[in-house]
């Protein structure tokens, strides 16, 4: 790869929806540039995770250098910088941006534009980006390029002369793009001659060249052999490889301020080499470290189990394994009398619980059983004993040693057609949220805020958002405050026995139709027992909710046709099968996929 | 103990006949219908050709592995089943030949049980004098329930009146051992219809009576064998006759049989078995004790004490690979030695009236679960010999609880 100077260089992120085409307009620019070979070009290149693909999602940052000949003749080095584009993982976003000059924001032509991609851009222009609008699948017969262009100028003052009509389905409008990359967005100024200072916005464990880091270089020179150091965690060493993604990696010689490329550290712990530390020389280093980022914190708690008790172990190995790649999400062990060993895990949001949890299972075979996701809870003790910080239902004190507790809340923005006002304000005041206000975005789509628990969020109020509007609405959600509310702890006990992984913290006024929920949840879940089986809901002493699953009466196999013991010893291996994945509680077994199926649904 | 067991001569033989006037919906067997089994387009022809070919085959095989018959290693058969399908729509003198063939090749033992299966139907039933004098000593009555409506909707041919016929026409001929099949826990049959039809099957004076809950198998097969798809009819009559059903009725039906049939005079044997004394059915009692019984006949099964080995189900492959002179292909499950064969060993002796030797149990490792089984209800001290357990009526009811807990 020839060397380009740092006045061709441009650093860029494509912000996007999900649905609205990033992926599509990724893989575009690479074939464009001749970046990745016809033949081996699959859609979604940069979504190399099989869990990408299937969901069409970005979950993890990606980088790619396309080599790009402009109309001017110079070869230039576009640096493209994948991003997520759900709010999970937002933190994801932020830093990629900061290794940025300019943004491709892509809004679908028919759909418009959504409360992500507003917060993703009104980010971008904090940063002092260069977005350059481009309005995709303008082919389809919906597509309303006028209207949207509107909306663009009204919410985001960005004007409709500097729009991009593009399909990147069909081609249209990329030539444009690219050349708008190269016109638009200012090259990277810093200086070469400065001491090195590389920003670390992403980094992954490689088994052979230990922890990867995916830097943009701000200022000086970093050669292969030159000995680094990591300013923030104080971590030394050598780097073994440097290079840029093509989108796999391409080793190089040197990477100059200006450039987006790749430090494989050889160092063993994600630890020594955080994402968001600064990269320095050790001969000549750096007087003051990059500004960093903020650490994400997770939001979203919930135990992991592992099905059956000996993959306990392996789910610890997994997770520090795992752990090496995504550092956002926190464990620690715990364990549950239901559930056996496991982790109190947590994540940024519910698709990344769902997502960890994927990965674990696939990647590392295991099967995992997750506890109703909760949130972090601060207790105030009362008689001055101070504050407590829970995030398991299991932790919280009996009442009578609590003053207050007090729950996060987030502001939530939903934009969605106006059509669904009202459904959107009732499912949100349901969910105990308060209006904030509205503004339209044009005259057919608004955007409305709301203050709501971040508690109530987690259950189920994306999923009820989705479908009360057909899919149209959109959400995007930061922390706020913490607020007191009147919580208490729900219990359902099983013959008796409370069954740990099914408390839960929540309102007072909620308690009575999730605690009956569940009992009837359950009671159609548990198969029937050789005994009657209770089925009860409880607020500390008091029980709110009953159900019993009968007694089995019968349990016999079918006539033996003509001395077929085989198929009846096979039914009966499955039955045993099935007795082994149980869970005892107290003397009543209760299979595995009973917690699923009661810890998956709504608690409504 | 099991382990290092020896392959043993074979002391019954299963033979399938898998022709039926129409299917039944709810029926699992391995079966043919309509043209298949009658008139110009009929398999039975070739069937027999082969069936008579299978049994030169398996014979042999006999011969070689534990020496030639009369031999002291190599007993005649105690007992011979022909079942079905409808073995009883043999044509006579082709079941004359088929047991003669037997007979010549795997010997029958002086007094040797030879059951027949029969449908009621006055066209299904057959010569039963003719069967009799070809060496049929018991007949086994596919009767299922004595109500019209309830015979209809299993969709069956017969009607009770026709049990009733056929019970009186096999006395005539001489049949020696009369049993006759039920059904509980039938789709919308309310408990005092079902009574009624037990005590009906009581008057009509067999001397065996075979009662199991009607068990429907929906979807998929998820045993993996190799078996005939259900056909769709079948399927969704599958669907509507299970929600029809009623855990807690079959309950209390199979309940009054433990106390309507021993009023009756009717010994209970095995878990879904009553006989008078001196009927209970010996071959099916060799399964239970886990003897060596042969197989002939497509998707038949056959045991020698050490290996279970099957025919494939398919009509086509079973007759093309005997018309080639080779044995029909099929499967087998490797050697059931150690602790596996001896659970299984328990869990089949658990169906049965006479239960285990509790210290042997024990012994082999079933402690956990014989301890289960009484805490719970379903194994008592059996009566008469305080050294062994059986099955309470709770433990008949729920078996496979306590099975699934052995298997």
């Amino acid at each position: 790869m020839s060397t380009i100077p740092q006045s061709r260089l441009r650093n860029f992120s494509i912000i996007a929806h999900i649905d609205h085409g990033k992926s599509t307009l990724a893989d575009r620019l690479l074939e464009a540039t001749n970046t990745v070979e016809a033949r081996l070009m699959t859609s979604q290149v940069l979504d190399s995770m099989d869990l990408e693909r299937e969901k069409g999602i970005t979950i993890k940052a990606r980088a790619v250098r396309l080599d790009y000949v402009a109309k001017d003749g110079l070869t230039y080095g576009l640096n493209l910088i994948d991003t997520p584009g759900h709010v999970d993982f937002a933190y994801e976003v932020s830093r990629s941006l900061q290794a940025c000059d300019g943004a491709i924001l892509v809004v679908d032509a028919s759909q418009g534009i959504e409360a992500q991609t507003l917060a993703n851009v009104h980010l971008a222009m904090k940063l002092g980006l260069v977005i350059i609008p481009v309005l995709n699948k303008i082919d389809l017969p919906a597509a309303e390029p006028e209207m949207v262009m509107s909306e663009l100028e009204e919410s985001l003052a960005i004007p409709r002369e500097e729009v991009i009509l593009a399909s990147a389905k069909s081609g249209i409008g990329i030539s444009e793009i690219l050349e708008a990359l190269v016109a638009r967005i200012p090259a990277p100024n810093g200086a070469l001659d400065a001491p090195l200072r590389a920003l670390v916005f992403d980094s992954h464990y490689d088994t052979y060249k230990g922890v990867v880091n995916y830097i943009r270089v701000q200022e000086g020179r970093l050669k292969t052999g030159d000995p680094i150091l990591m300013m923030g965690s104080g971590a030394a060493c050598v780097p073994v490889e440097l290079g840029y993604f093509r989108p796999q990696h391409v080793p190089v010689q040197e990477l100059v301020a200006g450039e987006v490329g790749y430090i494989a550290t050889g160092l063993k712990s994600v630890r020594d080499a955080r994402v968001g530390d600064t990269v320095t020389s050790q001969t000549s280093p750096a007087a003051e470290p990059l500004p960093g980022y903020q650490v994400a914190l997770p939001l979203v708690f919930a135990g992991l189990y592992p099905l059956s008790g000996e993959d306990y172990p392996a789910l610890r190995e997994a997770l520090e394994k795992l752990h090496l790649n995504d550092a956002s999400f926190t464990f620690e062990a715990e364990s549950s009398a239901a559930l056996g060993f496991g982790f109190r895990c947590g994540f940024l949001g519910l698709l990344h619980m769902e997502i960890v949890q994927e990965r674990l299972e696939r990647e590392f075979n295991l099967q995992l059983i997750a506890s109703a996701p909760s949130c972090k809870y601060q207790v105030m003790l009362n008689g001055g004993k101070g504050e407590l910080l829970i995030n398991n239902p299991a932790q919280l004190p009996s009442p009578n040693h609590i003053d207050e507790i007090r729950e996060p809340w987030v502001s939530a923005s939903v934009v969605t057609p106006a059509t669904y006002i009202g459904t959107i304000m009732e499912l949100s005041t349901d969910k105990r949220g308060i209006f904030d206000g509205m503004e339209y975005l044009d005259e057919k789509r608004v955007v409305m805020r709301f203050q709501i628990p971040l508690a109530e969020l987690i259950v189920d109020y994306f999923d009820q958002l989705k479908s009360r509007t057909q899919g149209y609405a959109s959400l995007d959600y930061v922390e706020s405050e913490y607020r007191v509310a009147p919580l208490v702890k729900l219990d359902i006990l099983v013959n008796g026995e409370p069954v740990d992984a099914l408390s839960t913290i929540i309102h007072r006024d909620r308690a009575q139709g999730s605690g009956r929920n569940l009992a009837s949840k359950l009671k159609e879940l548990i198969p029937r027992q050789m005994f009657e089986v209770p089925i009860q809901a409880a607020i500390g002493g008091t029980i709110i909710a009953r159900e019993t699953v009968k007694a089995v009466r019968k349990n016999v196999l079918a006539k033996c046709y003509g001395g077929d013991i085989t198929r009846k010893k096979k039914l009966l291996e499955k039955q045993k099968e099935g007795k082994e994945r149980m869970k005892r509680v107290g003397s009543v077994e209760i299979p595995q996929e009973a917690f699923l199926a009661v810890l998956r649904t709504d608690a409504d | 103990m099991i382990v290092g067991a020896q392959p043993a001569p074979p002391r019954g033989l299963y033979l399938h006949v898998p022709f039926c006037r129409s299917l039944c919906p709810y029926c699992d067997f391995v079966v043919v219908a309509g043209a298949a089994a009658f008139g110009p387009r009929s398999r039975m022809g070739g069937y027999l050709n082969a069936i008579e070919k299978e049994i030169d085959l398996r014979a042999t095989l006999a011969d070689k592995t534990f020496g030639t018959l009369g031999s002291a290693s190599r007993q005649p058969l105690e007992t011979l089943y022909l079942g079905g399908g409808t073995p009883s729509l043999l044509p006579t003198e082709r079941l004359a030949a088929l047991i003669e063939r037997v007979r010549d090749r795997f010997g029958l033992a002086p007094g040797a049980e030879v059951t027949l299966e029969a449908n009621p139907g006055a066209d299904e039933r057959g010569d039963l004098r003719g069967s009799v004098q070809a060496g049929v000593t018991r007949l086994s009555i596919g009767a299922q329930v004595l109500d019209t409506s309830a015979l209809r909707t299993l969709g069956r041919r017969h009607t009770p009146d026709d049990v009733v016929a056929t019970v009186a026409a096999a006395r005539s001929a001489g049949v020696t051992s009369l049993s006759v099949d039920l059904l509980a826990d039938l789709p919308d049959l309310p408990f005092d219809a079902w009574a009624a039809s037990l005590d009906r099957a009581i008057a009509l004076g067999v001397d065996h009576l075979s009662v199991y809950a009607l068990t429907l198998s929906l979807g998929p097969d998820e045993t993996g064998d190799d078996r005939l798809a259900t056909p769709a009819g079948a399927v969704a009559w599958r669907e509507r006759a299970a929600a029809a059903q009623d855990e807690e009725r079959g309950a209390q039906e199979l309940e009054h049989l433990n106390s309507r049939l021993p009023a009756a005079g009717y010994d209970w044997y095995e878990i879904s078995n009553w006989a008078t004394p001196g009927h209970a059915s010996r071959h099916n009692t060799l399964y239970w004790e886990r003897a060596s019984v042969a197989a002939v006949g497509p998707g038949a099964h056959a045991f020698d004490g050490v290996t279970r080995r099957w025919n494939s189900a398919n009509l086509d492959a079973w007759e093309a690979a005997l018309q080639q002179g080779e044995l029909p292909p099929g499967g087998e499950l490797a050697a059931e030695s150690g602790t596996a064969g001896v659970a299984e060993g328990l869990v089949l002796a658990l169906r049965m009236a006479r239960g285990v030797e509790r210290d042997a149990a024990v012994r082999d490792g079933f402690g956990d679960a014989i301890a289960w089984g009484e805490s719970n209800g379903l194994l008592t001290q059996h009566p008469t010999d305080a050294t062994r357990v059986q099955l309470t009526l709770r433990g008949r009811l729920l078996s496979n609880e306590l099975f699934a807990r052995i298997a």
